[in-house]
């Protein structure tokens, strides 16, 4: 029987592992649709009237992102927190009563989300889309996390507080005020006037992703890495060093109207963040080192180890786009729509597509349905993604190579896109497949009788 | 250094402070007056900027003119992207527009088009079927708006010269 709340320890995590992936589902649809709508738009026109303003790509695009990042992303990362906290501490979760709270509260701001975004409720701001209630209940949330995180910590009966634990704490202490900042709490409008609204805008944008997906998700990889790969972790002061975020924000705008000294130290920031990603790098690396054969047998480890490769292209890419020279080709082009997938998809998904598998076989002591819906998770996912990104970053350069002409008509460079619009459909469509196999082999296991091995939601340790 | 609490909360508040000061306090300070093309909305001109955000075209469209592209055309004819954007620009606006992707093409001074950026027929037509007057555009048909709100749409286009 359902509960509202279960004090069974891991049970919350449990749910959010669900959830996660029932909403995965959401933004992998919606993805398709805005796909289609670029490569035939015929298809657009064609709807009914009745539906037509809920479908409009303007509307849906915003819905898109946000149940990707904070419906299952963030999510999985409430799962693996609230999972691994007992788990490396020695000590029960401070409070199972408030972890159900939380699942909730931040199921009610997603799907508050999906209802409004489609409508036209927006706030109109990258990330910041949702309206005032919900930010609040943002807020709210991941402040009951941190009492959850502290708490725990706070009674811990190990003494020695692992790396991850600090990333998770920096997260949620940080994370409360680069969003009530950025979403201007304090004001139903949540914008600012002028100038600044841009400029805090992606003082925020750049910071959650900071300060929540890599700080947080940064802990999630190195709770992984040492659990999937049977090592130690090759240094612990170098995880440390990804402790600290940098204030890059400004790098999303160059040769904006923004100050040029705002400009050159954000250019400056973004090419010293080069420093943490390395430490990172080298750490993963090093503590994979002859452990690259279990890989090929362990699909989560796959994941895990894929999704660092990709992280690490992220980084490289992020620190370029921060030299004028470049972003002035590739910015505003379909460039940036691969290197957001390439970040959100292929490196914090797919840790997050491990993390899950992991939790699920361990919350339930059933391991994941079928072996080959795994393999085909895996291979479907990582080829359709190439596919999706490499056709964007074609696209991309085209087109701002295209625009520097000054002289090709603006219609004719969109019309250019047609066939990389249709290559990323197909990417995507393998993709979503992809999904459909990890939600089904989810489903299974949940829905699976008998126990394989005993469950280990003890709190016994890592 | 040994991490411990006092290192990770000073450290993670003060770089945050420090970041807020620096990058949003510091640069708010600049008291850039409005330019020249920047006039308060009339009711009609908010009433369709509301239905700019509420529709999302800020996710194809930027208004944002770089400086190494200003006055250099790509969209119709030379020189038709217009002036570099300056702060001053946006002094009425919240919030603004300025946009990460150009699905669609810049509109910052976009009514400073002759004969189809400045021609209100033309944006009416355009929204209701883009294809019949820009074949091979990839932008929705705006058909479910109603005429009022198609009319206030067009009067918020018609302000960014």
């Amino acid at each position: 029987m359902f509960r509202l709340v279960s004090l069974e320890p891991g049970s919350a995590s449990l749910r959010f592992c669900y959830a996660a992936v029932f909403w995965l589902i959401v933004p992998g649809v919606l993805g398709l649709i805005l796909a289609t709508f670029l490569y035939l738009p015929a298809v657009a026109d064609s709807l009914p009237l009745a539906v037509k303003p809920y479908l409009s790509f303007g509307r849906l695009r915003p819905a898109h992102v946000n149940v990707a990042i904070f419906g299952w992303l963030s999510q999985v990362y409430f799962a693996a927190i609230l999972f691994i906290l007992p788990r490396l501490t020695r000590t029960p979760l401070y409070s199972e009563r408030v972890a159900h709270a939380n699942w909730w509260l931040w199921n009610l701001m997603v799907a508050g989300s999906l209802v409004s975004l489609p409508m036209g409720l927006t706030q109109g701001r990258e990330y910041a889309e949702m309206i005032w209630p919900l930010d609040l209940l943002f807020v709210l949330n991941i402040v009951l996390l941190a009492v959850n995180i502290w708490g725990t910590v706070a009674r811990r009966r190990e003494p020695k507080i692992y790396v991850s634990i600090w990333n998770f704490m920096a997260a949620t202490m940080v994370t409360v005020p680069i969003y009530a900042v950025g979403n201007k709490i304090w004001d139903p409008s949540g914008a600012y006037l002028g100038m600044n609204d841009n400029i805090v805008n992606y003082f925020y944008v750049h910071n959650l992703f900071n300060a929540w997906f890599t700080t947080a998700g940064v802990g999630l990889a190195l709770y992984l890495l040492p659990k999937l790969s049977g090592k130690a972790l090759y240094s612990h002061r170098l995880g440390l060093w990804g402790l600290w975020s940098v204030w890059t924000g400004q790098h999303h705008q160059l040769y904006s109207p923004a100050p040029d000294w705002l400009e050159y130290l954000t250019i400056v920031f973004s090419i010293l963040a080069a420093v943490p990603t390395t430490a990172f790098m080298v750490n993963f690396f090093m503590t994979m080192r002859s452990r690259w054969h279990l890989a090929a047998e362990d699909v989560a480890l796959r994941f895990l180890v894929t999704g660092a490769i990709f992280w690490g292209l992220t980084c490289v890419q992020g620190v370029s786009h921060s030299f004028r020279t470049f972003s002035m080709v590739v910015h505003f082009t379909n460039w940036v729509v691969g290197h957001s997938h390439l970040a959100f998809v292929a490196s914090y998904s797919f840790w997050a597509f491990a993390l899950t598998y992991l939790m699920v076989r361990e919350l339930t002591g059933r391991a994941a349905y079928s072996r080959r819906l795994m393999e085909w998770h895996y291979w479907l996912t990582t080829l359709g993604m190439l596919i999706f990104m490499i056709s964007m970053w074609v696209a991309g350069l085209i087109q701002g190579q295209n625009w520097s002409t000054y002289s090709i008509p603006f219609l004719q460079t969109v019309i250019t896109m047609k066939p990389y619009f249709g290559a990323r459909l197909l990417g995507g469509a393998m993709a979503g497949i992809g999904i459909l196999c990890f939600a089904e082999n989810v489903r299974r296991a949940a829905r699976g009788r008998q126990p394989v091995t005993a469950p280990t939601h003890a709190w016994s340790g890592q | 250094m040994k991490p411990n609490l006092v290192y990770l909360i000073g450290g993670s508040l003060i770089s945050l402070l420090l970041g807020i000061i620096v990058t949003i306090i510091i640069p708010a300070q600049d008291p850039a007056g409005p330019s020249a093309s920047a006039q308060p909305y009339s009711e009609e001109e908010s009433r369709g900027r509301d239905i700019y955000l509420r529709e999302g075209c800020h996710y194809c469209h930027t208004q944002q003119v770089r400086e190494p592209e200003a006055g250099r055309g790509m969209v119709h004819q030379r020189g038709d992207i217009g002036p570099e954007s300056v702060p001053g620009d946006f002094y009425h606006q919240s919030p603004v527009f300025w946009g990460t992707l150009r699905q669609g093409m810049d509109l910052a001074h976009v009514a400073s088009r002759p004969g189809i950026g400045d021609n209100a027929g033309w944006h009416e037509l355009h929204f209701r079927n883009p294809r019949a007057v820009s074949p091979g555009t990839v932008m929705p048909s705006y058909d479910y708006l109603s005429a009022d709100e198609i009319q206030s749409l067009t009067a918020y286009i018609l302000t960014l010269r």
